[in-house]
């Protein structure tokens, strides 16, 4: 008799996936509001990054530099467990009594916000600067002040080229949201877990998660091939 | 219109502009030659305050042009046109016209829009309203960006070599533009190496090297009688 034939596939499939497709509803919700803030976050680092005052450059450059030289995972259970911390004892300082706790989807999205808010940055801030100067130096002399140049002109045209660099980074992020199984999300990571560990369908239970992911990145990471082909061939 | 005394302009240790002292009347046509390097581009670009002087004195019209003047107002009356023309590529050719008097002037769209027909029949481009700047030939372009500084109803126009980057059977179609402008009566400075263009059309030709105004005058004085030795070498170079 075949080693396999024990493996229970049906029986992971009957309990397992309905809860996988509940995970995806957190998954898709951790990757929209983590995109959503990375890509703000990303915009106002990179126009911050080229302004004139000195100190705004600085400051961003050391947090840059701060969220860059620490792991995701790291971040994510410093927002979970330590920020709450932090802030009561700060606020204990002043003699307020708090007990202020983070709700775990919601420091999973700060974390995935702020840490791919940071990479992305680079890359706005290097399409904006890849943008020739004489663009908005016919701003200029139209008559159009420095910032208006800079959002009417020169960021439309920035953001053209961007799309496919921001679109993998969107795949990345739904990969990653996997981590926030270490702050209690129960997306498909956390879901997987516990199933396996109950049931010991160790090899059913993974591979449904593995494809689960791929059910979930194939598919977009094709969906921005045809959006950047579609914005190439405009 | 302009009156300029004793400008300078650095760049770091680099002394671009050496004391440059000049006056430009309502509707003359100044046309600035000299050597790359002479300092021509940067002085037309401190007309408009697109780089801001070191040192010196301008007057526009009376008022005193510095770092603290609202250089949009002044850009409004003092248009430009670029060497590599930068046409927005993301709008039509009628958009790049009409996009500065809509926004900054707050024309209506349609007042803007004749205006841009009127602006694109005169350069010859009527056809080429709808067409996206990336499909027109460099001579094209470069009609269309004076028909954009024109949208906006300036008092006065420079041209930073505005034929350089252009094909030499496009030149013409270019300076035919410009010659039209001359003739009605629109203030003009004109840095070029268009000696033909500044022998026919220029009120008056400067001469600059090394950051100075090395000699001016009437074009037929400049090009069949120049006093300097500078002048002399620089125009047997190139005539």
């Amino acid at each position: 008799m075949n080693a396999f034939s024990q493996l229970q596939f049906a029986k992971a499939a009957e309990f397992l996936i309905p809860s996988l497709i509940q995970g995806f509803s957190v998954v898709i919700q951790a990757t929209i509001f983590g995109f959503l803030l990375a890509t703000i976050l990303g915009m106002v680092i990179a126009i911050g990054r080229l302004s004139n005052i000195k100190i705004i450059r600085g400051f961003l450059y050391v947090f840059l530099e701060l969220i860059r030289g620490t792991p995701l995972l790291v971040q994510l259970v410093y927002i979970y467990y330590v920020v709450p911390l932090l802030f009561n004892l700060i606020a204990s300082l002043f003699g307020v009594k708090t007990d202020v706790q983070i709700a775990s989807l919601t420091a999973g999205i700060f974390g995935l916000g702020i840490n791919y808010g940071c990479y992305m940055s680079e890359v706005i801030r290097a399409s904006i600067l890849s943008v020739d100067k004489g663009q908005t130096e016919a701003a200029l002399v139209l008559g159009f002040g420095k910032y208006q140049a800079l959002f009417r002109i020169v960021i439309p045209q920035a953001l053209r080229s961007i799309v496919p660099s921001l679109g993998n980074y969107l795949v990345m992020m739904v990969k990653d949201t996997s981590l926030l199984a270490y702050v209690a999300v129960s997306e498909l990571l956390l879901r997987t877990q516990n199933f396996a560990s109950q049931t010991f369908l160790t090899i059913e239970s993974y591979t449904y998660l593995a494809i689960a992911y791929l059910v979930i990145s194939i598919p977009l990471s094709h969906l921005i091939k045809y959006v950047e082909y579609k914005l190439n061939n405009k | 219109m302009f009156n300029i005394f004793e400008l300078e302009k650095k760049f770091g240790d680099l002394e671009v502009l050496k004391s440059i002292s000049m006056y430009i009347e309502d509707g003359e046509v100044v046309c600035i030659i000299g050597p790359s390097g002479s300092g021509k581009s940067t002085f037309l670009r401190c007309l408009n305050l697109l780089e801001v002087p070191t040192n010196g004195k301008m007057y526009y019209n009376g008022t005193i042009l510095d770092a603290d003047l609202d250089s949009k107002k002044l850009r409004q009356e003092v248009g430009m046109v670029f060497q590599k023309f930068n046409l927005f590529p993301m709008f039509t050719v009628l958009k790049n016209i009409t996009y500065a008097p809509i926004n900054i002037k707050k024309m209506k769209k349609e007042v803007a829009e004749e205006l841009a027909m009127d602006l694109l029949r005169k350069v010859g481009l009527a056809d080429k309203a709808n067409v996206y700047p990336s499909t027109l030939s460099g001579g094209q372009q470069q009609r269309v960006a004076i028909a954009r500084a024109l949208a906006m109803q300036p008092k006065m126009l420079l041209f930073d070599e505005p034929t350089s980057a252009l094909d030499p059977e496009l030149v013409g179609d270019v300076l035919e533009v410009m010659k039209q402008l001359a003739k009605d009566g629109m203030t003009m400075v004109v840095v070029t190496h268009e000696m033909g263009f500044a022998r026919d059309v220029a009120d008056r030709v400067v001469f600059m090297d090394k950051g100075y105004v090395v000699e001016e005058g009437k074009p037929e004085k400049i090009f069949n009688q120049p006093e300097n030795q500078r002048t002399k070498e620089f125009l047997a170079r190139v005539l």
